[in-house]
Protein backbone atom coordinates (compact mmCIF):
# COMPACT_ATOMS: atom_id res chain seq x y z
CA UNK A 1 0.00 0.00 0.00
CA UNK A 2 1.08 3.61 -0.81
CA UNK A 3 2.63 5.88 2.04
CA UNK A 4 0.14 8.26 3.24
CA UNK A 5 0.26 12.15 1.62
CA UNK A 6 -0.92 14.16 4.45
CA UNK A 7 -0.33 17.85 4.81
CA UNK A 8 1.69 19.39 7.92
CA UNK A 9 -1.66 21.62 8.67
CA UNK A 10 -3.79 18.66 9.30
CA UNK A 11 -0.84 17.03 12.05
CA UNK A 12 -0.90 20.86 13.44
CA UNK A 13 -4.81 20.80 13.90
CA UNK A 14 -4.92 17.37 15.44
CA UNK A 15 -2.00 18.72 17.73
CA UNK A 16 -4.32 21.67 18.33
CA UNK A 17 -7.56 19.74 19.21
CA UNK A 18 -5.53 17.59 21.34
CA UNK A 19 -4.47 20.48 23.41
CA UNK A 20 -7.94 22.14 23.70
CA UNK A 21 -9.66 19.15 24.77
CA UNK A 22 -7.07 17.76 27.30
CA UNK A 23 -7.16 16.46 30.06
CA UNK A 24 -9.77 14.99 27.62
CA UNK A 25 -9.11 12.66 25.34
CA UNK A 26 -9.83 14.17 21.65
CA UNK A 27 -11.01 12.57 18.75
CA UNK A 28 -11.72 12.74 14.62
CA UNK A 29 -11.31 11.76 11.39
CA UNK A 30 -9.17 12.31 7.94
CA UNK A 31 -11.14 11.91 4.79
CA UNK A 32 -9.76 11.47 1.54
CA UNK A 33 -8.88 9.85 -1.37
CA UNK A 34 -6.19 7.64 -3.17
CA UNK A 35 -3.88 7.92 0.27
CA UNK A 36 -4.50 11.56 0.27
CA UNK A 37 -5.92 13.86 3.12
CA UNK A 38 -8.64 15.86 1.80
CA UNK A 39 -10.27 16.91 5.10
CA UNK A 40 -10.54 16.62 8.76
CA UNK A 41 -13.38 16.29 11.15
CA UNK A 42 -13.33 17.09 14.10
CA UNK A 43 -15.65 15.24 16.19
CA UNK A 44 -17.28 14.82 19.64
CA UNK A 45 -15.61 12.58 22.60
CA UNK A 46 -18.84 11.32 23.59
CA UNK A 47 -17.25 9.61 26.77
CA UNK A 48 -15.91 12.71 27.58
CA UNK A 49 -13.34 11.14 29.38
CA UNK A 50 -8.89 11.26 29.48
CA UNK A 51 -9.40 7.58 29.07
CA UNK A 52 -11.66 6.79 27.03
CA UNK A 53 -12.93 7.93 23.66
CA UNK A 54 -15.55 7.30 21.28
CA UNK A 55 -16.63 9.29 18.61
CA UNK A 56 -20.59 10.41 19.13
CA UNK A 57 -22.57 8.25 16.97
CA UNK A 58 -24.49 11.01 15.28
CA UNK A 59 -21.63 12.66 14.26
CA UNK A 60 -19.75 9.59 13.11
CA UNK A 61 -22.89 8.99 10.79
CA UNK A 62 -22.65 12.29 9.35
CA UNK A 63 -18.51 12.19 8.75
CA UNK A 64 -19.50 9.19 7.44
CA UNK A 65 -22.07 9.83 4.51
CA UNK A 66 -20.01 13.20 3.54
CA UNK A 67 -16.98 10.85 2.93
CA UNK A 68 -19.28 8.71 0.84
CA UNK A 69 -20.97 11.53 -0.93
CA UNK A 70 -17.44 12.69 -1.91
CA UNK A 71 -16.34 9.34 -2.96
CA UNK A 72 -13.80 9.42 0.25
CA UNK A 73 -12.32 7.41 2.71
CA UNK A 74 -11.93 7.09 6.03
CA UNK A 75 -7.60 7.50 5.66
CA UNK A 76 -7.05 8.19 9.17
CA UNK A 77 -8.82 8.21 12.41
CA UNK A 78 -7.22 10.07 14.98
CA UNK A 79 -7.12 10.40 18.80
CA UNK A 80 -5.08 11.61 21.50
CA UNK A 81 -3.39 10.31 24.63
CA UNK A 82 -3.23 13.34 27.11
CA UNK A 83 -0.55 11.77 29.36
CA UNK A 84 0.83 8.53 27.73
CA UNK A 85 2.76 7.43 24.33
CA UNK A 86 2.12 7.85 21.21
CA UNK A 87 1.43 3.70 21.00
CA UNK A 88 -1.90 2.31 20.90
CA UNK A 89 -3.40 1.29 24.01
CA UNK A 90 -4.42 -2.81 24.23
CA UNK A 91 -7.54 -0.56 24.99
CA UNK A 92 -6.85 0.76 21.28
CA UNK A 93 -6.55 -2.37 19.67
CA UNK A 94 -9.45 -4.05 21.48
CA UNK A 95 -11.98 -1.88 19.99
CA UNK A 96 -10.23 -0.95 16.12
CA UNK A 97 -12.54 -1.60 14.04
CA UNK A 98 -11.29 0.28 10.67
CA UNK A 99 -8.03 -1.97 9.53
CA UNK A 100 -8.54 0.04 5.99
CA UNK A 101 -7.57 2.91 7.98
CA UNK A 102 -4.52 4.41 9.77
CA UNK A 103 -4.90 5.46 13.53
CA UNK A 104 -2.92 8.38 14.16
CA UNK A 105 -2.04 8.94 17.94
CA UNK A 106 -1.07 12.37 19.29
CA UNK A 107 0.65 11.95 22.87
CA UNK A 108 0.68 15.15 24.92
CA UNK A 109 2.68 13.50 27.40
CA UNK A 110 5.56 16.33 26.93
CA UNK A 111 3.28 19.01 26.70
CA UNK A 112 6.13 21.34 25.14
CA UNK A 113 6.41 18.69 22.67
CA UNK A 114 3.64 16.38 21.22
CA UNK A 115 3.85 13.77 19.47
CA UNK A 116 1.82 12.32 16.81
CA UNK A 117 2.73 8.35 15.30
CA UNK A 118 0.26 6.37 12.76
CA UNK A 119 -0.18 2.86 12.73
CA UNK A 120 -2.20 0.24 11.29
CA UNK A 121 -3.78 -1.95 13.66
CA UNK A 122 -5.49 -5.15 11.90
CA UNK A 123 -6.43 -8.01 13.64
CA UNK A 124 -4.64 -7.26 16.75
CA UNK A 125 -1.62 -6.92 14.94
CA UNK A 126 0.35 -3.26 15.43
CA UNK A 127 2.26 -1.64 12.89
CA UNK A 128 3.71 1.83 13.19
CA UNK A 129 3.49 3.15 8.78
CA UNK A 130 5.52 6.35 8.02
CA UNK A 131 3.78 9.08 6.53
CA UNK A 132 4.71 11.68 4.15
CA UNK A 133 3.84 15.08 4.57
CA UNK A 134 2.62 17.21 1.32
CA UNK A 135 2.89 20.72 0.39
CA UNK A 136 -0.55 21.59 -0.45
CA UNK B 1 -40.67 -5.54 5.45
CA UNK B 2 -38.03 -4.87 2.74
CA UNK B 3 -35.17 -2.29 3.41
CA UNK B 4 -31.96 -1.22 2.34
CA UNK B 5 -28.59 -1.82 4.42
CA UNK B 6 -26.06 0.45 4.02
CA UNK B 7 -22.44 -1.51 4.81
CA UNK B 8 -19.54 0.71 5.69
CA UNK B 9 -15.90 0.07 4.21
CA UNK B 10 -14.34 -2.22 7.27
CA UNK B 11 -17.82 -4.83 6.96
CA UNK B 12 -17.63 -4.72 2.87
CA UNK B 13 -15.37 -8.01 2.96
CA UNK B 14 -18.27 -9.54 4.92
CA UNK B 15 -20.82 -8.62 1.60
CA UNK B 16 -18.78 -9.66 -1.01
CA UNK B 17 -17.94 -6.33 -1.39
CA UNK B 18 -21.38 -4.73 -1.78
CA UNK B 19 -22.11 -1.19 0.18
CA UNK B 20 -25.73 -1.95 0.26
CA UNK B 21 -27.69 -5.22 1.11
CA UNK B 22 -31.53 -6.20 1.24
CA UNK B 23 -32.84 -7.12 4.30
CA UNK B 24 -35.95 -7.84 6.01
CA UNK B 25 -37.96 -7.52 8.94
CA UNK B 26 -40.61 -6.39 10.83
CA UNK B 27 -38.23 -4.66 13.31
CA UNK B 28 -34.27 -4.32 13.63
CA UNK B 29 -34.06 -7.12 15.64
CA UNK B 30 -35.83 -9.19 12.84
CA UNK B 31 -33.60 -7.16 10.70
CA UNK B 32 -30.28 -8.42 12.05
CA UNK B 33 -31.16 -12.05 12.44
CA UNK B 34 -32.32 -12.45 8.63
CA UNK B 35 -28.87 -10.77 8.06
CA UNK B 36 -27.17 -13.00 9.95
CA UNK B 37 -28.63 -15.69 8.14
CA UNK B 38 -27.92 -14.40 5.30
CA UNK B 39 -24.11 -13.01 5.58
CA UNK B 40 -22.78 -15.25 8.36
CA UNK B 41 -19.29 -13.14 8.82
CA UNK B 42 -21.36 -10.26 9.52
CA UNK B 43 -23.49 -11.87 11.83
CA UNK B 44 -20.60 -13.00 13.88
CA UNK B 45 -19.65 -9.43 14.04
CA UNK B 46 -23.17 -8.27 14.89
CA UNK B 47 -23.48 -10.56 17.61
CA UNK B 48 -21.75 -9.93 20.66
CA UNK B 49 -21.51 -12.63 23.92
CA UNK B 50 -24.86 -13.71 25.00
CA UNK B 51 -25.85 -13.00 21.25
CA UNK B 52 -27.01 -9.52 22.34
CA UNK B 53 -25.98 -6.61 19.87
CA UNK B 54 -22.43 -5.78 21.04
CA UNK B 55 -22.07 -1.97 21.88
CA UNK B 56 -19.25 -1.65 19.81
CA UNK B 57 -21.67 -1.80 16.35
CA UNK B 58 -24.03 1.92 16.33
CA UNK B 59 -26.97 0.66 14.30
CA UNK B 60 -29.08 3.55 12.72
CA UNK B 61 -32.30 4.09 10.59
CA UNK B 62 -32.98 6.62 8.51
CA UNK B 63 -30.27 8.38 10.31
CA UNK B 64 -31.05 8.01 13.39
CA UNK B 65 -29.20 6.08 15.85
CA UNK B 66 -31.38 3.40 17.06
CA UNK B 67 -30.78 3.89 21.21
CA UNK B 68 -32.72 7.47 20.08
CA UNK B 69 -35.61 5.99 18.81
CA UNK B 70 -36.67 2.41 20.35
CA UNK B 71 -33.21 0.18 20.22
CA UNK B 72 -33.61 -3.23 18.79
CA UNK B 73 -37.24 -2.91 18.86
CA UNK B 74 -37.42 -0.16 16.50
CA UNK B 75 -40.32 -1.01 14.07
CA UNK B 76 -38.78 -0.86 10.43
CA UNK B 77 -41.26 0.05 7.35
CA UNK B 78 -40.53 -0.74 3.63
CA UNK B 79 -38.12 1.34 1.77
CA UNK B 80 -35.99 2.27 5.34
CA UNK B 81 -32.54 2.62 5.56
CA UNK B 82 -30.57 1.01 7.99
CA UNK B 83 -26.87 1.77 8.25
CA UNK B 84 -24.73 -1.19 10.51
CA UNK B 85 -21.74 1.26 11.37
CA UNK B 86 -18.89 0.41 13.79
CA UNK B 87 -17.94 2.85 16.45
CA UNK B 88 -14.40 4.78 16.57
CA UNK B 89 -13.87 4.05 20.00
CA UNK B 90 -10.20 3.34 22.10
CA UNK B 91 -8.25 5.24 24.68
CA UNK B 92 -5.38 5.33 26.78
CA UNK B 93 -4.58 3.03 29.66
CA UNK B 94 -3.07 4.41 33.12
CA UNK B 95 0.70 5.10 33.20
CA UNK B 96 3.27 2.47 34.39
CA UNK B 97 3.69 5.39 37.20
CA UNK B 98 0.20 5.72 37.65
CA UNK B 99 -0.30 2.00 38.16
CA UNK B 100 2.56 2.04 40.85
CA UNK B 101 0.92 5.37 42.60
CA UNK B 102 -2.59 4.28 42.46
CA UNK B 103 -1.73 0.59 43.26
CA UNK B 104 -3.08 0.27 47.01
CA UNK B 105 -6.24 1.17 45.71
CA UNK B 106 -6.28 -0.56 42.43
CA UNK B 107 -5.76 -3.71 44.52
CA UNK B 108 -9.34 -3.59 46.15
CA UNK B 109 -11.55 -5.94 44.27
CA UNK B 110 -14.20 -3.21 43.80
CA UNK B 111 -12.11 -0.41 42.75
CA UNK B 112 -9.31 -1.97 40.26
CA UNK B 113 -7.79 0.07 37.20
CA UNK B 114 -11.88 1.19 36.36
CA UNK B 115 -12.31 2.61 39.31
CA UNK B 116 -9.32 4.23 39.23
CA UNK B 117 -10.04 5.90 35.76
CA UNK B 118 -13.38 6.58 37.40
CA UNK B 119 -11.58 8.92 40.04
CA UNK B 120 -9.27 10.33 37.33
CA UNK B 121 -12.08 11.17 35.12
CA UNK B 122 -14.11 12.80 38.26
CA UNK B 123 -14.79 16.24 39.16
CA UNK B 124 -15.36 17.27 42.69
CA UNK B 125 -15.92 20.55 43.82
CA UNK B 126 -14.36 21.23 47.45
CA UNK B 127 -15.63 24.58 48.73
CA UNK B 128 -14.00 25.99 51.00
CA UNK B 129 -9.95 25.70 51.56
CA UNK B 130 -9.75 25.82 55.66
CA UNK B 131 -10.16 22.94 58.80
CA UNK B 132 -12.25 20.85 56.72
CA UNK B 133 -11.31 21.80 53.08
CA UNK B 134 -7.93 21.21 53.87
CA UNK B 135 -8.08 17.16 54.96
CA UNK B 136 -10.76 16.73 52.30
CA UNK B 137 -8.81 18.23 49.02
CA UNK B 138 -5.56 16.84 50.45
CA UNK B 139 -7.00 12.66 50.44
CA UNK B 140 -9.54 13.34 47.41
CA UNK B 141 -6.28 14.50 45.33
CA UNK B 142 -4.36 11.88 46.82
CA UNK B 143 -6.67 9.13 45.59
CA UNK B 144 -6.38 10.47 42.38
CA UNK B 145 -9.80 12.40 41.54
CA UNK B 146 -8.75 14.01 38.16
CA UNK B 147 -10.62 17.83 38.80
CA UNK B 148 -10.90 19.63 41.91
CA UNK B 149 -12.24 22.48 41.98
CA UNK B 150 -11.72 24.79 45.09
CA UNK B 151 -13.47 27.80 46.18
CA UNK B 152 -12.53 30.00 48.99
CA UNK B 153 -12.21 34.31 48.65
CA UNK B 154 -9.87 34.67 51.57
CA UNK B 155 -6.53 34.93 52.67
CA UNK B 156 -4.38 32.68 54.48
CA UNK B 157 -4.04 33.82 58.45
CA UNK B 158 -1.23 32.24 60.77
CA UNK B 159 -4.00 31.40 62.90
CA UNK B 160 -5.45 29.01 59.98
CA UNK B 161 -2.53 26.95 60.40
CA UNK B 162 -3.25 25.07 63.57
CA UNK B 163 -6.15 23.19 61.70
CA UNK B 164 -5.60 24.34 57.16
CA UNK B 165 -2.92 21.60 56.17
CA UNK B 166 -3.40 22.84 52.71
CA UNK B 167 -1.58 25.93 53.68
CA UNK B 168 2.15 26.55 54.62
CA UNK B 169 3.91 29.04 56.73
CA UNK B 170 5.29 31.01 53.60
CA UNK B 171 1.68 31.44 52.80
CA UNK B 172 0.60 33.22 54.91
CA UNK B 173 -1.30 36.99 53.06
CA UNK B 174 -1.48 34.59 50.01
CA UNK B 175 -4.82 33.89 48.80
CA UNK B 176 -5.77 30.10 50.10
CA UNK B 177 -7.12 28.92 46.45
CA UNK B 178 -2.87 29.45 45.15
CA UNK B 179 -1.26 27.73 48.30
CA UNK B 180 -3.59 25.05 47.71
CA UNK B 181 -3.12 24.74 44.29
CA UNK B 182 0.59 24.56 44.85
CA UNK B 183 0.32 21.92 47.16
CA UNK B 184 -2.01 19.62 46.11
CA UNK B 185 0.54 19.51 42.53
CA UNK B 186 3.04 18.42 45.24
CA UNK B 187 1.04 15.87 46.01
CA UNK B 188 -0.22 14.71 43.04
CA UNK B 189 0.63 16.51 39.77
CA UNK B 190 -2.26 14.40 37.91
CA UNK B 191 -4.88 16.50 39.35
CA UNK B 192 -5.71 19.28 37.97
CA UNK B 193 -7.10 22.11 40.66
CA UNK B 194 -9.34 25.41 39.60
CA UNK B 195 -9.26 27.48 42.07
CA UNK B 196 -12.34 30.11 42.56
CA UNK B 197 -10.53 32.64 44.63
CA UNK B 198 -14.64 34.24 45.03
CA UNK B 199 -17.35 33.76 47.19
CA UNK B 200 -19.92 31.89 46.02
CA UNK B 201 -23.39 33.19 45.94
CA UNK B 202 -26.74 33.00 44.37
CA UNK B 203 -25.36 34.53 41.17
CA UNK B 204 -22.64 32.19 40.25
CA UNK B 205 -23.30 29.02 42.46
CA UNK B 206 -25.40 27.01 39.92
CA UNK B 207 -22.76 27.74 36.96
CA UNK B 208 -19.76 26.22 39.60
CA UNK B 209 -21.76 23.42 40.54
CA UNK B 210 -23.25 22.28 37.75
CA UNK B 211 -19.75 21.75 36.32
CA UNK B 212 -18.88 18.85 39.06
CA UNK B 213 -20.25 15.52 39.58
CA UNK B 214 -19.59 15.74 43.63
CA UNK B 215 -19.77 18.95 45.65
CA UNK B 216 -18.04 18.61 49.65
CA UNK B 217 -18.79 21.47 51.64
CA UNK B 218 -16.54 22.92 54.02
CA UNK B 219 -17.73 26.06 55.30
CA UNK B 220 -18.14 27.46 58.20
CA UNK B 221 -21.49 29.74 57.96
CA UNK B 222 -25.05 28.58 57.63
CA UNK B 223 -25.25 31.25 54.75
CA UNK B 224 -23.10 29.49 52.35
CA UNK B 225 -24.48 25.74 53.65
CA UNK B 226 -28.03 26.78 52.91
CA UNK B 227 -26.89 28.43 49.09
CA UNK B 228 -24.91 24.72 48.56
CA UNK B 229 -27.57 22.51 49.33
CA UNK B 230 -30.01 24.81 46.87
CA UNK B 231 -27.45 24.86 44.08
CA UNK B 232 -26.40 21.43 44.32
CA UNK B 233 -30.07 20.47 44.53
CA UNK B 234 -31.25 21.95 41.72
CA UNK B 235 -28.04 21.20 39.59
CA UNK B 236 -29.02 17.63 40.65
CA UNK B 237 -25.79 16.84 42.30
CA UNK B 238 -24.98 14.68 45.43
CA UNK B 239 -23.92 17.37 48.49
CA UNK B 240 -21.46 15.92 51.07
CA UNK B 241 -22.15 18.49 54.05
CA UNK B 242 -19.91 18.38 57.19
CA UNK B 243 -20.02 20.89 60.08
CA UNK B 244 -18.03 21.28 63.28
CA UNK B 245 -18.43 22.71 66.45
CA UNK B 246 -15.97 22.82 69.76
CA UNK B 247 -15.34 19.34 70.15
CA UNK B 248 -18.54 18.07 67.84
CA UNK B 249 -18.70 17.23 64.40
CA UNK B 250 -21.62 16.22 61.58
CA UNK B 251 -21.43 14.89 58.12
CA UNK B 252 -24.07 13.36 55.97
CA UNK B 253 -24.37 13.47 52.35
CA UNK B 254 -27.85 15.02 50.30
CA UNK B 255 -28.61 13.08 47.19
CA UNK B 256 -31.12 14.87 44.79
CA UNK B 257 -34.69 13.58 45.78
CA UNK B 258 -33.61 11.55 49.04
CA UNK B 259 -34.07 14.76 50.80
CA UNK B 260 -31.79 17.63 51.74
CA UNK B 261 -30.29 19.68 54.29
CA UNK B 262 -33.58 22.09 54.85
CA UNK B 263 -35.25 19.06 55.31
CA UNK B 264 -33.05 18.60 58.57
CA UNK B 265 -33.09 22.02 59.02
CA UNK B 266 -35.90 24.10 57.60
CA UNK B 267 -34.13 27.75 58.92
CA UNK B 268 -30.47 28.58 59.85
CA UNK B 269 -30.31 29.30 63.52
CA UNK B 270 -30.85 33.50 64.05
CA UNK B 271 -27.73 35.27 63.31
CA UNK B 272 -27.66 36.68 66.93
CA UNK B 273 -27.26 33.32 68.81
CA UNK B 274 -24.46 31.53 65.75
CA UNK B 275 -21.03 33.08 67.58
CA UNK B 276 -18.44 34.05 64.58
CA UNK B 277 -16.41 30.75 63.90
CA UNK B 278 -13.02 32.56 64.55
CA UNK B 279 -14.45 32.98 68.23
CA UNK B 280 -15.10 29.44 68.79
CA UNK B 281 -12.14 27.56 69.99
CA UNK B 282 -11.21 24.47 68.15
CA UNK B 283 -8.51 21.59 67.89
CA UNK B 284 -6.97 20.86 64.26
CA UNK B 285 -8.11 17.26 64.39
CA UNK B 286 -11.75 17.49 64.70
CA UNK B 287 -11.88 19.52 61.53
CA UNK B 288 -9.75 16.67 60.21
CA UNK B 289 -11.47 14.13 60.80
CA UNK B 290 -14.57 15.33 59.73
CA UNK B 291 -12.94 16.35 56.83
CA UNK B 292 -11.82 13.13 55.85
CA UNK B 293 -14.75 11.76 56.43
CA UNK B 294 -16.26 13.52 53.62
CA UNK B 295 -13.67 12.60 51.10
CA UNK B 296 -14.50 9.19 51.88
CA UNK B 297 -18.28 9.81 50.96
CA UNK B 298 -17.50 11.69 48.31
CA UNK B 299 -14.88 8.63 46.73
CA UNK B 300 -17.90 6.34 47.81
CA UNK B 301 -19.83 8.17 45.79
CA UNK B 302 -17.75 8.37 42.85
CA UNK B 303 -16.69 4.57 42.80
CA UNK B 304 -20.58 3.61 43.43
CA UNK B 305 -18.96 1.68 46.70
CA UNK B 306 -20.70 0.95 49.95
CA UNK B 307 -23.69 2.60 51.66
CA UNK B 308 -23.58 6.47 51.34
CA UNK B 309 -24.17 8.76 54.42
CA UNK B 310 -27.24 9.78 52.71
CA UNK B 311 -30.45 9.19 54.77
CA UNK B 312 -27.77 9.43 57.77
CA UNK B 313 -26.47 12.33 60.18
CA UNK B 314 -23.24 11.45 61.30
CA UNK B 315 -22.47 12.69 64.70
CA UNK B 316 -19.02 12.57 66.11
CA UNK B 317 -18.42 13.58 69.66
CA UNK B 318 -14.69 13.77 70.16
CA UNK B 319 -14.30 14.22 74.09
CA UNK B 320 -16.73 10.86 74.07
CA UNK B 321 -14.57 9.49 71.35
CA UNK B 322 -18.28 8.37 70.35
CA UNK B 323 -20.22 8.39 66.35
CA UNK B 324 -24.06 7.98 66.85
CA UNK B 325 -26.24 8.23 63.89
CA UNK B 326 -29.58 9.67 63.85
CA UNK B 327 -31.60 8.89 60.69
CA UNK B 328 -33.34 11.47 58.25
CA UNK B 329 -35.36 11.43 55.53
CA UNK B 330 -36.84 13.34 52.92
CA UNK B 331 -39.75 15.93 54.18
CA UNK B 332 -42.72 16.41 51.74
CA UNK B 333 -43.15 19.65 52.83
CA UNK B 334 -39.36 21.04 52.12
CA UNK B 335 -39.70 24.01 50.91
CA UNK B 336 -37.03 23.08 48.54
CA UNK B 337 -36.98 19.29 47.87
CA UNK B 338 -40.92 18.22 49.13
CA UNK B 339 -43.90 18.24 47.09
CA UNK B 340 -45.06 21.67 46.35
CA UNK B 341 -41.57 23.38 46.79
CA UNK B 342 -41.82 26.60 47.06
CA UNK B 343 -37.45 27.43 46.31
CA UNK B 344 -37.29 27.21 42.18
CA UNK B 345 -34.51 29.78 42.09
CA UNK B 346 -31.13 30.19 44.58
CA UNK B 347 -32.79 33.77 46.55
CA UNK B 348 -31.24 36.17 48.47
CA UNK B 349 -29.17 34.27 51.37
CA UNK B 350 -27.61 36.96 53.90
CA UNK B 351 -31.64 37.21 55.06
CA UNK B 352 -32.06 33.73 56.23
CA UNK B 353 -29.62 34.14 59.16
CA UNK B 354 -31.93 36.15 61.06
CA UNK B 355 -35.41 33.46 60.35
CA UNK B 356 -36.23 32.04 63.61
CA UNK B 357 -34.77 28.80 64.73
CA UNK B 358 -36.39 25.62 63.22
CA UNK B 359 -33.90 23.07 63.52
CA UNK B 360 -35.18 19.50 63.87
CA UNK B 361 -34.36 16.33 64.60
CA UNK B 362 -35.70 13.71 62.40
CA UNK B 363 -34.60 10.93 64.83
ZN1 LIG C 1 -35.44 19.09 51.36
Amino acid sequence: MAMLAIEQRYIDEMIAHARQEAPLECCGVLGGRDGRVLKLFRATNAERSRYRYNIDSQELFRINRECEENGWQFLGIYHSHPDSEAYPSPTDVGLAFWPESLYFIVSLRDAGNPEVRAFRIRDGEITEEEIEIVRR
Amino acid sequence: MAVTVYIPAPFRRLTNNRSYVEGHGQTVAELLDDLKARYPALGDMLQGEGGDLPSHISIYVNNQEIHSLQGEATPLKDGDEVAVIPVIAGGQDLTSEQMLRYSRQIMIPDVGVAGQRKLLDARVLVVGAGGLGSPAAVYLAAAGVGTLGIVDSDELDLSNLQRQILHHTPDVGRPKVESAQETIARYNPDVRVIPYRERLDAANALEIVGQYDVVVGAVDNFDTRYLLNDASYLAGKPYVDGGVFLFEGQVTVFIPGQGCYRCLFPAPPPAEVVPKPSQVGLLGTLPGVIGVIEAFEALKLILGLGESLAGRLLIFDALAMEFRQVRTRRDPQCPLCGDAPTIRELGEYKALSSSPLAGRDEG
